[in-house]
């Protein structure tokens, strides 16, 4: 789930400056909008959980209590393929485990509730990686506090105790906003201050910009307006990961000699059809406006944005549909068809259509971080 | 003033009745259903629906496009309930309706009118909402149980009369057209002709065809009637029997249109078999019940998996041989959303009706109705009958099977502010 920024502080037109960051909220009622919209995303994510679309054991403990409602099925079918692709992409790129490998690092913009940390470090004999999340402090707050208040969680971060205890391995900060432990880092930060730092690397402690590294906007940086949103990538690709990492060159095919870095998007797409015009309506209605939507319309365009922001050794996309049918086993399909029954064929579809996992990386000559990416069949056309 | 008209005026106005009302409609629903066979014979002129699944203020909107009850004959294909907001208003106005005026609406059922269903899709839990207790939902599928399975539509005229709505340039350079029969018109919202096909007029038995005028954006209309064979008995259409030699010599040419949520199956080949079925049970996971409330036309050959987990797909071959074989021109069905509001296929075999626009408030599609015509030589024309009709009543005294004249009109949403949704709309609706 997105954290998804406070909207009157984006809003144009209203006097308002933008990018002023999260102290800027003036209406609480919109701001209650804005951070039910993340608590609606874990209550799908549990509902998918308890009708066995997903094995998900942190879902339950970071859903705020007595949420748990039962969703209908194609939002229950489109939260399982958007999961699972996105652990298929991540498990691809960290490769299987063992030890004495180089470790990766995973950023999670705009991380809200999500578990997949949880469920990454639970399925590693021991962290190879280094996992940061980005949020609002308002939402990494609720999830430090969810993380105090769930003994399996802390279980899985290394803690018996409670978390900043003697001796514990994770520190949480003052405000109880940053989480700091060997593997897993939660950094209360406004995405959009983030070019402004003049020194890349103190924004983010804990972040080591050698590694080879996997960026995930889950429905985050499309909040964003397309100048921030471009700005928030380059900040990683240009600033942060932009410097010669050491014993490297650029070489013969452009590589920068940056970390090797890897995006995945998951975004609405294709708003110019009758669908797309409903969807913007719906949620401008809401106050929820899907700023850079328009500009990255269609794949081709997820694709170019890639090139152009500097992930030029591949870009790939494919809606949620193309997804569904091309990467989810028949006998999978067969599983999770039979869950419920799905009396909706030509909604899913269009619902479907309208979604899409984009990704994309850059390499370094010698160091191939994104191999387990290279064979995975895309969609083609727009 | 009755307490029928009362609660119907009552509702019209998105306003619930109380659930002892509830109670004693549902009652006296299931007495007048209990009677229907389960394929009710449906006499043309009448409009048919598709899908309204709770959309209250886009069936007030259809009922404004498509003329109100009782001066509009309706044929809901079922689907009622689920998925809107407004499920109980717009499911008790219409079984108002029928109760008020029974030979004036047929509603057959859909696979949402289901206990198992309503209680994924929201009708359930509208229910426990809006009457603190789940006994008005146990009253109404109560009543599902009971509707009718199919409806045979008879005596419906192979030629569109002209509309009477505004005439626009298109239409009068349709005049053109001589000697040719208006097939299929589509009309907007507001009754301007958007598109029509033609087909000339069938003096001989030489094959007819069509000549079609796009006007608007093309849509999936090839329809050319007649090319499906003409049966070899005279029976009337749907029912099977043979001709029982009455010699009525003016009858209709046109087959008669079979109407059904779903579609075909593999356990029914002929509309007889539909009429076997013991349909007074929720609608079972499988057999010919749960395949006709849910299968789906699709572009194969023979039967197929339905992706739905329940029913099954069928193909353009099976439809052309169903339709043979039971002397119909027609198979209207509703089920699937169709964007354009409806959609044609296996030139012109079967077609799908979707009543219910910007479906969920989020699909943007626009909505259907399809108006059949009474047959103005008035030799189609069978007694309504709640029950078998007269088998012996042969009607065809030609062996061609002629399709219907098919008038669509197309309409939008209910605007925005008149539809009264919630201001906070489920935020599931999209993934965020």
């Amino acid at each position: 789930m997105a954290s998804i920024p406070n909207l009157n502080s984006l809003r144009q037109g209203r006097g308002r400056g933008r990018g002023l960051g999260f102290g800027n909220v003036s209406r609480p009622g919109k701001d209650q909008v804005v951070q039910g919209t993340d608590n609606d995303a874990s209550v799908s994510r549990l509902s998918a959980v308890e009708l066995g679309y997903l094995d998900d054991p942190y879902a339950t403990a970071l859903t705020p209590p007595g949420s748990a409602t039962r969703r209908l099925p194609i939002i229950n079918r489109g939260t399982y393929v958007r999961t699972t692709t996105i652990d298929q992409l991540v498990t691809r790129f960290l490769g299987p485990w063992s030890p004495n490998k180089q470790r990766k690092q995973i950023i999670s913009l705009g991380a809200g509730s999500d578990t997949r940390v949880f469920r990454l470090l639970s399925s590693r004999q021991t962290p190879d990686f280094i996992y940061h999340e980005l949020d609002f402090a308002v939402n990494t707050t609720a999830k430090i506090r969810a993380i105090r208040s769930a003994p399996e969680l802390q279980r899985v971060l290394g803690i018996d105790s409670p978390v900043s205890g003697e001796g514990s391995p994770v520190t949480v900060s003052e405000a109880g906003d940053a989480l700091q432990s060997p593997s897993y880092h939660v950094h209360p930060v406004d995405l959009r201050s983030l070019p402004t730092h003049s020194n890349p690397a103190a924004a983010l402690p804990g972040v080591e910009t050698g590694l080879p590294t996997l960026l995930i906007s889950e429905c985050c940086l499309v909040y964003l307006s397309p100048i921030e949103a471009q700005k928030v990538v380059s900040f990683f690709t240009e600033g942060l990961f932009g410097q010669i990492a050491p014993g490297s060159d650029g070489d013969a095919l452009g590589h920068t000699g940056g970390a090797p870095l890897g995006l995945i998007l998951y975004e609405p797409i294709r708003p110019n059809d009758a669908f797309g015009e409903v969807m913007v309506s719906n949620l401008a209605a809401r106050g929820i406006q899907l700023q850079t939507l328009h500009k990255y319309a269609s794949l081709e365009a997820q694709r170019t944005r890639f090139r152009e922001q500097g992930f030029g050794d591949g870009q790939a996309a494919g809606d949620i549909e193309f997804i569904w049918k091309n990467w989810v086993t028949e006998e999978e399909k067969g599983r999770v068809a039979g869950l419920e029954m799905l009396d909706e064929m030509e909604e899913w579809e269009l619902l479907a259509r309208h979604y899409c996992i984009a990704w994309g990386w850059r390499d370094q000559a010698h160091i191939s971080a994104f191999a387990g990416w290279k064979d995975l069949e895309a969609q083609k056309g727009g | 003033m009755s307490d029928l008209d009362r609660a119907i005026e009552q509702l019209r106005a998105c306003r619930l009745i109380p659930e002892s009302q509830v109670r004693e409609l549902c009652y006296k629903a299931r007495e007048l259903l209990i009677e229907e066979g389960n394929v009710v014979s449906v006499d043309a002129p009448v409009t048919i629906c598709g899908d309204i699944h709770g959309q209250f203020h886009d069936l007030m909107e259809l009922f404004r496009v498509g003329g109100d009850v009782p001066d509009t004959n309706y044929l809901f294909m079922g689907d009622f309930v689920d998925r809107g907001f407004y499920s109980l208003e717009s499911f008790l106005l219409l079984l108002c309706l029928k109760v008020r005026y029974p030979d004036r609406i047929t509603l057959i059922r859909g696979n949402h009118e289901s206990r198992q269903i309503t209680t994924v899709y929201g009708f359930y839990d509208e229910c426990i909402r809006k009457y603190g207790s789940a006994n008005v939902w146990r009253y109404c599928c109560e009543v599902f149980d009971y509707l009718a399975l199919g409806a045979i539509v008879l005596g419906a005229s192979s030629e569109l009369e002209p509309t009477s709505s505004t005439v626009n340039d298109t239409a009068q350079s349709n005049l053109a057209i001589a000697d040719s029969e208006l097939e299929t018109e589509v009309l907007d919202s507001r009754g301007h002709v958007t598109m029509s096909t033609y087909r000339p007029r069938q003096r001989s038995s030489s094959d007819a065809s069509t000549d079609s005028r796009n006007i608007s954006p093309p849509r999936d209309i090839s329809a050319a009637p007649g090319q499906v064979a003409a049966p070899s008995r005279s029976g009337a259409p749907g029912t099977g029997a043979s001709s029982d030699g009455n010699g009525s010599a003016v009858t209709s040419r046109t087959g008669a249109v079979l109407c059904v949520h779903g579609g075909l199956s593999p356990l029914i080949d002929s509309v007889d078999k539909i009429r076997l079925i013991d349909r007074k049970q929720e609608v079972p996971h499988e057999g010919a019940m749960c395949d006709l409330l849910w299968s789906d036309p699709d572009e194969i050959e023979g039967w197929g998996l339905s992706p739905r987990g329940a029913g099954f797909l069928f193909g353009g071959d099976i439809v052309k041989q169903f339709n043979h074989l039971n002397g119909l021109s027609l198979v209207a069905r509703a089920h699937q959303l169709v964007m354009e509001g409806y959609k044609e296929m296996f030139d012109g075999g079967i077609v799908t009706v979707w009543s219910a626009p910007n479906y969920c408030y989020r699909c943007g599609n626009v909505a259907a109705i399809l108006e059949l015509g009474e047959d103005a030589s008035g030799g189609g024309t069978v007694a309504r009958s709640n029950g078998e009709f007269g088998r012996s009543n042969g009607i065809s005294g030609d062996n061609r099977v002629v399709s219907p004249g098919r008038r669509y009109r197309v309409f939008e949403a209910a605007a925005q502010d008149t539809r009264g949704m919630p201001a906070k709309k489920p935020v599931a609706d999209y993934f965020l």
